[in-house]
């Protein structure tokens, strides 16, 4: 009896005392790997320009390895909270300039010395406000993007639409007509634009002089229940019901828009610069349609000019919780180098630099995005601002009116109480 | 019981003595035994219980979060979800949503398990062996399935039931309206909880003794009113314990919603758990989050401490 009593204590206490040296073996010594979450567009659509800065990187550093991690758009912020509790996030990070503002409130980043970085002193002038707080920079600029209507030159010849339309009315008479040749089967769209689509469905807002939100008396006041804003959302709603079969309650990247449209059965989409070569892709899209692929800007309900296209873009930051910041700066600075910022821009970006604009202004596949960027418009400025898009406000009006279970003017006045509601919210 | 060991006391005290020694270490031995495993849940659960409940009390948004460190405000949170309209909506909502795959559940699962009472032992081997397989599924895994099952471009579901001519469901939006879109879910985390159910009744009802049954036959009681005389008050334990069981896990249903809709569900979709996890992560609100998070399991352990009295009371199990 007493021999297995202290059998079984030695084991215990073996096991415990391996136990305890086994986790200490693993933690990150100070330089042999960075961390870097970047999204899957970069993962999709310029990967020769993420790998261009490590090898860049790599030479600089020979014993340091890179770990780029790719994240969606949708999990990637509830992820970096939890690496921020946890004391595990990455040593740099891709951030949407709409969700700079919360962070930098929030202290989660370093601040970081503007004159280090290439081309830091033509910087694209909106991108660097989405980097800056309180008179300090928490970011770098890394790419913007617009949209405009990457389209089908075939199919459209093919239902006698001469040109491209210059204005809203314009552009819903030609859908009209497209769905009239190729919409017997039901599932042909002449513009695809699934339910929660919000950044296209605000581009309608904003062209008839509406705006998410207002700043009066120090407060901010959702005004997606305006009348000019409901004006344009009712307009939005007709043309989504006669042009697109998409899903109602589905959003743009699931399934990934740019692809639908590959298969063919689509006349045009509201798409990123970045989403035409995306859909000629040799693995994933359908290369053949190389030849019929165009683009041009949204065209706005007034003849003649754009709609304002949302001047969506990223940022690079390091978070504050690095040990590496040295590394995670020479990582940016070979990221946003002039030759990778050129690698991105030929995919259809707009680099963070004035100087590579006229790059893709003389590219005609560039252009019409380029022109596009002209106009843009851009998401209220206030700490709280993604919790409205984390909390879907947007996007579940946006389903209730394409389904039709509430009225235009109900469903905004909803959102726009809530949009009141979250910004206003004492931080 | 107990009066059987007290006819041995009458005898004399140094044996009284003997006994009660030995009666200690036998007494102590199971909660030695207990007590590593107890020590451990203890450490894995109780820690973090404690932590959710004093996190309720605080004020810890990202701010704290990146400081590891909040603020405390009392009742704030609670008193904060008890006016919002939106906590009382969602807590409906799971209620009845509660209500409905326990009570499918468990009729399912008791019908398929007197099915396989009655069975041959090849049809027996191929129902349970479907449903081992159902039960050993991964739910993650399960449910991405179903999702491209229901998928509006290119569900296989949709296309099947178009085939079969009962209706067109091409491009068919299960989760357009939220009656319907529950419905799938429903199914989805019904399918998932039979086999439990089923192989857990079927071994109850091996303990049916065969001779009541016959007996009740014989007496011209129908198949029906056999089943509710005979079978039904000697599986009580067994429903008693399964229901209990269901209405936690089914209260507490969170993968099955959030991946069917892209992580994504709108608020009609919100069950309590998914409003406790979007109030923490979506919109950075632990404190808040961590009170809806307690509200929930007070309301769960009140259901069923009800729930249990009511059945214990009724049917006085021996």
């Amino acid at each position: 009896m007493r021999v297995r009593y202290l059998a079984a204590t030695l084991l215990v206490v073996m096991l415990a005392v391996a136990a305890s040296t086994a986790s200490g073996g693993t933690s990150r010594s100070q330089a042999d790997k960075i961390v870097v979450w970047l999204q899957v567009d970069a993962q999709n659509g310029w990967p020769e320009a993420v790998a261009l800065a490590n090898r860049n990187f790599k030479a600089q550093h020979p014993d340091v390895d890179v770990d780029v991690q790719y994240q969606t758009w949708g999990t990637h912020l509830a992820k970096f909270d939890a690496a921020l509790a946890g004391n595990n996030a990455p040593d740099v990070i891709e951030m949407g300039n709409t969700e700079m503002t919360k962070y930098m409130a929030a202290g989660a980043f370093k601040s970081l010395n503007r004159s280090v970085f290439p081309n830091n002193k033509t910087w694209l002038q909106g991108l660097t406000g989405s980097c800056r707080y309180n008179g300090k920079l928490y970011g770098v600029p890394y790419y913007a993007g617009a949209r405009a209507v990457i389209y089908r030159k075939d199919q459209y010849k093919a239902a006698g639409v001469t040109g491209t339309p210059k204005s809203l009315a314009e552009f819903v008479a030609d859908g009209k007509r497209l769905m009239k040749k190729y919409g017997k089967g039901g599932d042909y769209s002449a513009l695809y634009f699934p339910g929660k689509y919000w950044l296209g469905s605000m581009s309608f807002v904003y062209d008839y002089g509406g705006q998410i939100a207002v700043r009066k008396n120090g407060k901010w006041q959702g005004s997606l229940n305006s009348p000019k804003a409901l004006q344009a959302l009712t307009q939005l709603k007709s043309a989504v019901k006669a042009l697109s079969r998409a899903n109602k309650t589905g959003d743009e990247a699931n399934p990934q828009q740019a692809l639908v449209f590959a298969k063919g059965k689509v006349g045009s989409f509201f798409g990123n610069g970045w989403e035409w070569p995306y859909a000629l892709d040799e693995k994933v899209g359908n290369p053949s349609l190389a030849p019929v692929v165009g683009a041009y800007p949204m065209p706005s309900h007034t003849k003649g000019k754009f709609m304002p296209t949302f001047l969506g873009g990223s940022d690079l930051a390091v978070p504050v919780t690095t040990k590496n910041q040295a590394l995670a700066v020479d990582w940016i600075k070979a990221f946003t180098s002039t030759a990778a910022e050129t690698e991105i821009a030929k995919t259809g970006n707009i680099a963070n630099t004035t100087k590579l604009l006229a790059l893709n202004a003389a590219n005609p596949k560039l252009a019409p995005f380029a022109r596009a960027a002209k106009f843009s418009w851009f998401v209220p400025t206030s700490p709280n601002w993604v919790n409205v898009e984390n909390a879907d406000v947007i996007q579940n009006m946006l389903i209730k009116i394409f389904t039709g279970r509430a009225s235009v003017k109900a469903a905004a006045n909803s959102a726009s109480s809530q949009i009141t509601r979250i910004l206003n919210s004492g931080a | 019981m107990v009066t059987v060991a007290e006819s041995e006391y009458p005898l004399a005290s140094r044996r009284r003595r003997r006994f009660s020694r030995q009666r200690i270490g036998r007494g102590l031995a199971p909660y030695a035994l207990l007590a590593p495993a107890a020590a451990v849940i203890g450490v894995i659960l109780a820690y973090p219980l404690y932590l959710l409940v004093s996190l309720s009390f605080q004020k810890y948004g990202l701010f704290e979060l990146i400081r590891h460190k909040g603020r405390g405000i009392g009742v704030d949170n609670y008193t904060r979800i008890l006016h919002d309209s939106q906590f009382w909506q969602v807590l409906g909502r799971t209620v009845l949503f509660t209500v409905v795959a326990v009570s499918l559940t468990m009729v399912l699962g008791t019908a398929i398990a007197l099915l396989l009472v009655q069975v041959s032992r090849f049809m027996r081997l191929a129902l349970t062996t479907g449903l081992v397989l159902v039960w050993a599924t991964p739910v993650v895994v399960a449910v991405n399935i179903w999702h491209w099952m229901v998928d509006f471009e290119f569900g296989v579901a949709n296309y099947a039931l178009t085939k079969l001519h009962l209706g067109d469901f091409i491009r068919h939006d299960w989760f357009e309206s939220p009656w319907s879109g529950f419905g799938v879910i429903t199914a989805l985390v019904v399918w998932g909880a039979i086999p439990f159910v089923t192989i857990t009744v079927y071994a109850g009802l091996a303990q049916v003794p065969q001779e009541l049954l016959e007996a009740a036959a014989i007496d011209g009681a129908r198949p029906w009113s056999a089943f509710r005389e005979v079978t039904l008050p000697l599986l009580k334990p067994i429903f008693v314990i399964l229901i209990s069981l269901s209405i936690i896990w089914d209260f507490q249903v969170f993968q099955q919603i959030w991946i069917m809709l892209d992580q994504r569900p709108a608020s009609d979709y919100y069950t309590m758990a998914i409003y406790a996890f979007s109030q923490s992560f979506r919109l950075s609100e632990y404190g808040l989050g961590s009170a809806i998070a307690v509200v929930m399991v007070l309301f769960m352990f009140l259901a069923t401490i009800v729930y249990l009295r009511q059945m214990l009371k009724a049917g006085e199990v021996h």
